[in-house]
């Protein structure tokens, strides 16, 4: 099980996932590999999204990164250091499908919580810059139960990115929105980033949203999870919402949707 | 589940050793007299609870004692489904009946014994004040329990013309289930602080008598052993309804 | 914020809203009323309800000191039993050994007749006024230790994730999560706990007491003065439903900033 890559001490690599596997032992007693050997390399301001079925295991390699798992095989580092230090250093930020805000705090101090667990003075300026960033302005005061599922992800999107991170990572961020409000959200996301350029990992199942957002597509299947094809997308930065509508993009879209479903392309 | 398990195994040793060194402090705390004289020791009210000679005095007690206990909790448990159900399908009746039982529930039964002793008779005070505790517990449950079908239940049975009693017949008293028999968990130690303290008010018989009197007289060991029956009890119809909850919830949710 | 809705209404919609909120209670005071008039009870049996408002109006001093006293043994009782509870609740989060250990004994004394304990400790601590005090504290004990234990376990959805990836310290977890999410939970404890507060402080002195509201009751009825029984009954129902509705008020004005 030992890695066959040669241990190097330092890599010019923002996130190395280096030969990683992840193993769940189940109810039953069972084994399940959840990761099988995935072996990535994301470069410093590089936006990358994992793109698989449900239960492919890409959420779990973005749990590994975020330290909320460890390894079973394999290791991982961000900026050359293990995950768990970063995240006790407060360096990255992270947004989850399920918004996580505190009901009871209002917009402005949901996006102020950061500081207050890193235990630094909060920078009432830099809430009010993403504030406007993320387009509200004006809420700063409403509470979580005021807002729509739009405007809770935008407040989750500035949470992660207040304290300048290292690293963003987003599990699904739209993926309890409709489809109008997400598309949105993706333009508005495109738009953010623009301005930040962190590096980021997307967790996604949508073809579309992987591709107008991330520089590079991973195509993970499932059980055991691993890596079956990896496209890097070819469209200009700032990306306009009608590079959707190109031929380039309708191409790589039925790409990508036939290396997730290799069963009807064989059977067609 | 080899985790979940071990976590439930670890549950259950810490949750009986707890038990364990609560028995052990009630001995030690006796036999050291750290609490004075009138702590008595477990093994001391054990033996006395169990002495054949006292058998006759507890068994009447708690014939006496149960059997209010027993009647106001059925009594509360059939006015308060009977009022949550009228209020369910008569909504306008509904906030008046709530703030009825919120009155009911906030006025110390202490206040109401002159009252029943008045109305009815110092051998059933403890059964009235037991019906109503139940009464509040029953009513708040059902009310909140025949809300609980989803939207989407109730507007499928309005698409197939469903009547209203065959809803409420069909739909929401199934989906009220789980939360009355929660709120008959809850009522059994209502019922019990009922009929005890509604012995306090001058019966002439039950556990609730035992206390007051044991308590006057110095009789400790039988103070003691009356409220651990009643404890006991209260705890051994909790954990039965606890586990008809359980079966209750794995069918109906 | 519903006292400015009712006085919008007109006179009318104010006695509609009146009779649809009070009809229960109504109905009750009316039927005694009727029962005492048809059947025509003897005054010593069931007082009227004018001697009774009677009594405490000649009475003012004994009701006042009386009720003070209860008042403040149930409040501050309440007060402390809660301030304990939660105390002991965070201790037990603290570690898993103490939290298996504590929970289900805290289980276990919710779901048996606590009253029943008031004699107990009457014995244990002696005949005192701190005596009904310590039974309000524990009494009022047993809700505020179980409730805000679970309440320290209801974290929002996704939370816990979040502030491990934030890198947030013990201390700083349990300062800006654990603590806040335990609030609605405390709140249900100091409602469920109010009512309860006032009942034992009342039987304590029923019981033991040598003044308050219990003993004033109490010596009303060995006295057959079945109206100062009655306006005792009246005034510990005032104080009860006062302390109740304080507690859902506050209940409803958090709930509305933390949910």
């Amino acid at each position: 099980m030992s890695a066959p890559h040669p241990q190097v001490s330092s890599t010019p690599w923002a996130i190395d996932i280096d030969h990683v596997g992840k193993v769940f032992t189940l109810d039953n007693g069972e084994s399940l590999v959840a990761v099988d050997t995935v072996d990535l390399k994301i470069e410093k301001g590089e936006f990358v999204a994992l793109l698989g079925p449900s239960g492919c295991g890409k959420s779990t390699i973005l749990r590994l990164v975020a330290a909320l798992e460890d390894p079973t095989t394999g290791r991982i580092a961000i900026e050359n250091r293990d995950p768990l230090s970063l995240s006790r250093q407060h360096r990255l930020g992270v947004a989850f499908q399920d918004h996580a805000l505190l009901p009871w705090l209002s917009v402005k101090n949901n996006i102020a919580l950061p500081y207050k667990v890193a235990g630094r003075p909060v920078d009432h300026e830099r809430i009010a810059d993403l504030l406007g960033l993320v387009g509200l302005k004006g809420f700063e005061n409403a509470r979580p139960s005021q807002l729509s599922g739009g405007m809770r992800q935008r407040v989750s999107i500035a949470r992660a990115l207040i304290l300048n991170p290292d690293v963003l990572l987003l599990d699904e961020p739209f993926g309890a929105l409709d489809a109008v409000t997400r598309r949105h959200m993706n333009v508005e996301l495109q738009r953010i980033w623009g301005e930040e350029r962190i590096t980021s990992l997307l967790v996604t199942h949508s073809v579309e949203e992987a591709l107008f957002l991330a520089d590079r597509v991973i195509v993970m299947s499932g059980r055991p999870g691993r890596v079956v094809k990896s496209i890097a997308v070819p469209f200009e930065r700032p990306r306009r919402p009608e590079v959707q509508r190109t031929a380039e993009f309708h191409s790589l879209a039925d790409e990508l949707t036939l290396a997730l479903e290799p069963e009807e392309a064989a059977a067609s | 589940m080899m985790k979940i398990d071990r976590e439930k195994a670890t549950d259950l040793v810490l949750g009986v050793l707890g038990i364990g060194l609560f028995l052990v402090l009630w001995e030690v705390i006796g036999a050291y007299r750290l609490a004075g004289l009138t702590w008595p020791k477990l093994s001391d009210v054990l033996a006395f609870l169990f002495e054949p000679s006292r058998q006759g005095l507890f068994l009447r007690a708690m014939g006496a004692s149960f059997s209010m206990v027993a009647a106001g909790y059925v009594l509360g448990l059939v006015i308060g489904i009977a009022m949550a159900a009228l209020v369910h399908v008569i909504n306008p009746l509904r906030p008046g009946m709530d703030r009825f039982a919120s009155v009911v529930n906030a006025i110390p039964p202490i206040a109401l014994a002159p009252i029943f002793i008045v109305l009815l008779s110092r051998e059933v005070t403890g059964m009235a004040i037991a019906t109503l505790n139940v009464f509040f517990v029953i009513y708040v449950a059902t009310t909140s329990g025949l809300q609980s079908s989803t939207r989407g239940h109730r507007d499928l049975f309005a698409v197939i013309g469903a009547s209203k009693i065959r809803r409420f017949m069909s739909l929401d008293m199934p989906a009220a289930f789980p939360a009355l028999v929660s709120g008959m968990k809850y009522a059994i130690p209502a019922a019990f602080i009922g009929a005890i303290l509604g012995e306090w008010f001058g019966s002439s018989r039950g556990l609730g008598l035992l206390m007051v009197s044991a308590m006057q007289n110095f009789q400790i060991p039988l103070l003691w052993s009356a409220v651990l029956i009643a404890s006991t009890a209260s705890l051994l119809a909790f954990g039965a309804m606890s586990l008809l909850e359980r079966f209750v919830y794995g069918r109906f949710r | 914020m519903s006292q400015s809705a009712q006085i919008r209404r007109s006179s009318g919609g104010f006695f509609l809203t009146l009779v649809s909120r009070y009809w229960g209670v109504l109905a009750v005071l009316l039927a005694w009323q009727a029962w005492v008039s048809i059947s025509g009870v003897n005054a010593i049996v069931m007082p009227h309800p004018i001697d009774v408002l009677l009594n405490i109006v000649q009475n003012p001093g004994s009701y006042w000191q009386n009720g003070s006293q209860t008042l403040l043994l149930a409040a501050g009782g309440l007060v402390m039993g809660m301030a304990l509870g939660t105390l002991i609740a965070v201790v037990a989060w603290t570690s898993r050994v103490l939290s298996g250990i504590l929970i289900p004994l805290g289980l276990i004394f919710s779901s048996v007749p606590v009253v029943a304990l008031i004699p107990v400790l009457a014995r244990l601590l002696g005949y005192d006024v701190r005596t009904v005090l310590a039974i309000v504290v524990i009494i009022s004990f047993f809700p505020a230790f179980v409730f805000t234990s679970a309440g320290l376990r209801a974290l929002p959805p996704g939370s816990e994730d979040l502030f491990q990836v934030l890198g947030a310290s013990k201390w700083r977890r349990f300062v800006h999560l654990v603590m806040p999410s335990a609030v609605p939970n405390w709140m249900i404890a100091l409602r469920l706990a109010a009512p309860p507060a006032v009942l034992s402080a009342m039987v304590a002195e029923f019981l033991m007491g040598s003044s308050g509201l219990g003993y004033m009751f109490r010596a009303a009825a060995t006295d057959f003065d079945t109206a100062q029984a009655f306006g005792t009954s009246v005034v510990a129902t005032a104080i009860s439903v006062l302390c109740f509705t304080a507690a859902t008020l506050a209940e409803t004005r958090v709930n509305q900033k933390w949910k």
